[in-house]
C-alpha cells in the first residue's frame, strides 16, 4: 500500500522523466519516434522540469527540418547536449542562434549518446538534407568522441531499451524516478557490475602510456573516419571547448584546414554557473554562452 | 560496513534469516557464534586488521574479570587485575587516538617556552574505527565486577559477542554487562512485536541520517570551509545547521543500532531522548549520547565523589567529567575547549540546584503546547548547546576563535546560496517539519510512530520515505561523524 501511494505521489508531482521510443531508421541511424512530447525532469526534487518536442525528422526540436536552396540554414549536431532535454524546447541552443541573426533555420540534430561516428554517419545518412544546408556545426568532445573508427548502428542499446525490463521500469514510475535519482545504483553495481571499475584499468593502462600517445590514436581516429565520411570543409566547423582539448588535436585541425568554434573562452569569462544543479549539462545561461559563441564565429567569418 | 549502505542491506537480513533459523534449534552457542561472526564480518570489512584490537580487548578483560572475581572470593580486592583492564584499555586508546596529539601538543608547548624541536616522533596511525566505545564498554565490564555489580561470565563465546555485537560495535550505544551480557547468555524468542518496533526505528533513524543530517551537510562543510568569507548571518546559518546534523547523523545511528539489536531479540539502551528539547544544559546532558554521559557518571563522576562532597569538590568533579568527556571525542583541544564550554555552562546549572529538577519530565508534559517560559528555555538551551558546536566542528582552535571573532564583529545580513545552487527553502520547511514532528513524538524516544490511527501511521511511513526518496544524494560520502571519535 505504501508502494502504491509513493507510485501516486511520483505520478502527481512528476518527479519521473519521460522517455520518448527510439528507432534506428532504414539509413541506419539512431533516432527518436516522431510525433512525442514530453517533459524531462533532472534532480531529487525537479529541480530541472522541461518539456520536449519530437519533431517529424525524429529530433528535439520547435520546428521541422526543410531544407533548401531558397534560404540559410544551420544544422547543429551533437549528444545530448544538443538534443536538449535539459531545456525547454522553444529555447533551445538553436532558437537562441536564431534570435540572434536574421534569416537563418538551425536544425538540431542532437541525439544522447552520439559520438562523431555518429555524427558524420548522419550527414552521409542524409546527403539530399545536408547538400542543402549552408553550414554545419559539429559538437565534439575531446576525447570521448575519438574512440572509433567507424560508425555501427548500436542495435544492441535499442534492443535493450525495448526489453520487458525495461519497459516495467518505465511504468512503474517510483522505479524509474528512483533509478534517475541514484538510488538505485549500489543495487545495480552489485547485480551487473560496476563498469566503470571495470573500464578504469584500460584508461589507467593508457595513462601510462603518456599523454602524447593518447593523442595520436585519437587522431589517428578522427583521420580514419574523416577519411570513411569525408566533410566539406568550407561549410563546416567543429564546436568544442578547447580548455579541455589536447593542443595536438586542435593543431592537426588547423592543418587539415578544419575550422574549430571554442566556447570554453565564453565560459571562462562568466561569473554564472553555466551548467544546471544535479547535472553537467548547460543550463539557460550556458546555452545562451554556446549561441552566442557560434554566432560570433560564423558572423565573424 | 555502513548501516546506510546496500552491503548492509544484503548482510542483515542474511544475518536476521540465519538467526532465527538457528533459533529454533534452542542452541544459543551456535545463535552467539552466529552474531560474533557476523559482527567481525561486519567489522573486518573495513579493516580486518583491527579486528585483532577488539580479539585483544575482549580476551585481556575476560580474563581480568575472573581474576578480579577470583581475588574477590579470596577477599582481597582485586584492584591489581582492575588496573590491568583499565591501563590496557587506556593504552590502546592513548596509542591509536591520542599518541600524535601528545606529540604534537608538547613540541608545541616547548615552542611556546622559546625552544624549537624537530619531532620526528608522530606516526602514521590510523584510528581504528569504534575503538573508544568498545575499550569503554570492555573497562565498563572490569569496573562492574570489581564493584560487585555483576558477577564475570565464564563463556568467552558470550564475552566476545557482548564486545563485539554489531549494531552498536562502531558507535554505540556504550552498553553496560548488566544489561547487554545478560541477554547474550539468555534464550531469545522471535518477537513479532519487537521485530516491527526495530524495523520502525531503522526506518526512522535511515530518515534522521540520509536526510536531515546528509541533506545539510553539504551546507555546513561549505560555510565552516569558508568561514572566513562569510558574515555573522551565514555562520549563525551554518553552525546551526551543524546542530542538526550532528543531532540527525549521530542520533540516527543510535536509532539504526537499537532497532538492529531489536530485530534479534537484544534490547540495547537508548542513546538520545529529544535532546534539542532540553530546558537547560543539565538536561541537555540528560539527553544527549546518555550511554556515554552515564558512563562517565558511574565510573567517573559517582567514584570521585560526585555531588555528595563540598560544592568546590563537586565543580572539580564536573570540570573533570566534562574535560574527560570533551577528550574522549577526539585528540584535538577544540574537543576539550568544547567540553570546558559545556562545564562552564553546566556549573551554574548545579549551583542553582537546577541540574535534576527536568529529569523525569519532558517539556509541555501535561499539555499541547509549551509554554512561553519554556519556549525561552528551549531556544536559550539550544542557542548556548549550538554555539558550543562552533569548537566541535572547527578544524582547529584558531578557526574557532576566528568564527566566533566574526560572529560578533561582522553581524550583516547576507543571503546564502547552498554550494551547489540548490532551493535552501527546502532545507527550511524540512527542519520545520522536522521539530514539529519530534516534538510530537518526543515522550517515548523509541516508537517514532506511536500513533493511534493507523491512517496516521500509514502516512507517516509514506512521508518519510518519500523525503528519503526527495532528499536522497548519490554524491555524497554518507559515513557517520560519529565514526571518527
Amino acid at each position: 500500500m505504501i508502494l502504491v501511494v509513493l507510485e501516486l505521489l511520483v505520478r502527481v508531482f512528476h518527479l519521473y522523466p519521460e522517455d520518448s521510443p527510439r528507432y534506428i531508421d532504414d539509413f541506419g541511424v539512431e533516432k527518436r519516434v516522431p510525433h512525442y512530447k514530453g517533459y524531462t525532469v533532472t534532480g531529487n526534487r525537479r529541480q530541472n522540469f522541461t518539456e520536449y518536442r519530437i519533431n517529424n525528422q525524429g529530433f528535439n526540436s520547435y520546428r521541422e527540418f526543410t531544407p533548401g536552396y531558397s534560404k540559410k540554414e544551420l544544422a547543429l549536431i551533437g549528444d545530448s547536449f544538443i538534443q536538449g532535454f535539459h531545456q525547454n524546447y522553444f529555447n533551445s541552443i538553436g532558437k537562441k542562434i536564431e534570435d540572434r541573426t536574421t534569416d537563418i533555420e538551425v536544425y538540431e540534430y542532437g541525439y544522447a549518446g552520439w559520438d562523431l561516428a555518429d555524427q558524420l554517419h548522419l550527414v552521409h545518412a542524409y546527403p539530399d538534407d545536408f547538400d542543402k544546408i549552408d553550414k554545419i556545426v559539429i559538437y565534439v568532445k575531446y576525447p570521448m568522441d575519438f574512440h572509433r573508427t567507424d560508425y555501427e548502428a548500436n542495435i544492441s542499446r535499442i534492443a535493450t531499451l525495448n526489453s520487458t525490463i525495461f519497459k516495467v521500469r518505465d511504468n512503474i514510475k517510483l522505479v524509474y524516478y528512483a533509478s534517475e535519482i541514484g538510488f538505485l545504483d549500489p543495487i545495480k553495481n552489485i547485480l551487473i557490475g560496476n563498469q566503470d571499475a571495470q573500464e578504469k584499468p584500460k584508461h589507467e593502462k593508457a595513462d601510462q602510456n603518456g599523454q602524447h600517445e593518447k593523442d595520436s590514436i585519437y587522431i589517428s581516429n578522427f583521420e580514419k573516419l574523416l577519411k570513411k565520411y569525408p566533410i566539406d570543409r568550407s561549410k563546416t566547423s567543429l564546436l568544442l571547448d578547447k580548455r579541455h582539448t589536447s593542443q595536438a588535436f586542435l593543431a592537426n585541425c588547423t592543418q587539415k584546414g578544419i575550422d574549430v568554434i571554442d566556447f570554453g573562452m565564453w565560459f571562462e569569462k562568466s561569473n554564472r554557473p553555466v551548467t544546471l544543479i544535479y547535472d553537467k549539462h548547460w543550463n539557460n545561461h550556458g546555452r545562451s554562452l554556446v549561441a552566442q559563441s557560434i554566432v560570433g564565429h560564423l558572423q565573424l567569418k | 560496513m555502513l548501516f546506510n549502505s546496500v552491503e548492509y542491506l544484503i548482510f542483515l537480513p542474511t544475518i536476521f534469516v540465519l538467526y532465527w533459523v538457528v533459533a529454533k534449534f534452542n542452541n544459543l552457542k551456535v545463535q552467539n557464534a552466529l552474531v560474533l561472526m557476523a559482527s567481525y564480518v561486519f567489522y573486518g570489512l573495513w579493516d580486518w586488521r583491527f579486528l585483532f584490537l577488539i580479539l585483544a580487548s575482549t580476551i585481556v578483560d575476560y580474563v581480568m574479570g575472573l581474576a578480579i572475581h577470583r581475588e574477590q572470593k579470596q577477599h582481597k580486592s582485586g584492584r591489581l587485575f582492575l588496573w590491568c583492564s583499565i591501563v590496557f584499555n587506556v593504552s590502546l586508546l592513548g596509542f591509536f587516538k591520542y599518541y600524535n596529539f601528545f606529540v604534537g601538543s608538547f613540541v608545541d608547548m616547548i615552542d611556546l617556552f622559546g625552544y624549537s624541536i624537530q619531532s620526528t616522533w608522530t606516526l602514521n596511525i590510523i584510528l581504528p574505527v569504534g575503538i573508544s566505545f568498545y575499550t569503554f564498554q570492555t573497562m565498563s565490564y572490569s569496573l562492574d565486577i570489581y564493584y560487585k555489580r555483576i558477577k564475570p561470565t565464564k563463556s568467552l563465546l558470550n564475552f566476545a559477542t557482548f564486545v563485539a555485537f554489531f549494531p552498536q560495535l562502531v558507535a554505540g550505544p556504550i552498553e553496560r554487562a548488566s544489561n547487554l551480557l545478560g541477554q547474550m547468555t539468555r534464550k531469545r524468542t522471535f518477537k513479532y512485536e519487537q521485530i516491527v518496533e526495530g524495523l520502525k526505528l531503522i526506518l526512522w533513524g535511515l530518515f534522521k541520517k540520509m536526510v536531515i543530517a546528509d541533506g545539510i551537510a553539504p551546507m555546513v562543510d561549505d560555510i565552516f570551509a569558508h568561514y572566513d568569507a562569510f558574515s555573522a548571518s551565514t555562520l549563525v546559518l551554518g553552525v546551526t545547521l551543524f546542530s542538526f546534523q550532528v543531532y540527525g547523523d549521530f542520533s540516527g545511528y543510535s536509532d539504526i543500532a537499537i532497532g538492529t539489536a531489536k530485530l534479534f531479540g537484544i534490547e540495547l539502551m537508548s542513546n538520545f531522548r529529544f535532546p534539542n528539547f532540553s530546558r537547560n544544559v543539565a538536561e541537555y546532558w540528560q539527553r544527549w549520547h546518555t550511554s556515554l554521559s552515564t558512563w562517565f557518571r558511574h565510573y567517573l563522576y559517582i567514584p570521585l565523589g560526585g555531588s555528595r562532597v563540598g560544592k568546590l569538590k563537586s565543580i572539580r568533579n564536573i570540570c573533570i567529567v566534562f574535560l574527560v568527556s570533551g577528550f574522549w571525542h577526539g585528540a584535538n583541544w577544540t574537543f576539550i575547549f568544547w567540553g570546558a564550554f559545556h562545564a562552564l555552562a553546566y556549573i551554574p546549572v548545579f549551583l542553582m540546584g537546577r541540574n535534576t529538577i527536568y529529569k523525569n519530565t519532558v517539556v509541555a508534559q501535561n499539555t499541547f503546547l509549551p509554554s512561553f517560559k519554556e519556549i525561552g528555555q528551549l531556544f536559550a538551551t539550544f542557542s548556548i548547546v549550538t554555539f558550543s558546536r562552533i569548537f566541535f566542528r572547527s578544524e582547529s582552535l584558531n578557526d574557532s576563535f576566528i568564527f566566533i571573532q566574526r560572529l560578533f564583529t561582522d553581524f550583516r545580513w547576507e543571503p546564502y546560496i547552498h554550494p551547489m545552487g540548490y532551493r535552501l527553502v527546502d532545507y527550511f520547511v524540512l527542519l520545520g517539519l522536522f521539530v514539529i514532528y519530534e516534538f510530537l513524538i518526543r515522550k517515548d524516544e523509541r516508537n517514532p510512530f506511536k500513533f493511534k490511527s493507523r491512517f496516521v501511521r500509514f502516512w507517516a511511513y509514506t512521508l518519510v520515505i518519500f523525503s528519503i526518496l526527495l532528499f536522497y544524494d548519490d554524491g555524497i560520502d554518507r559515513s557517520f561523524i560519529y565514526f571518527q571519535f
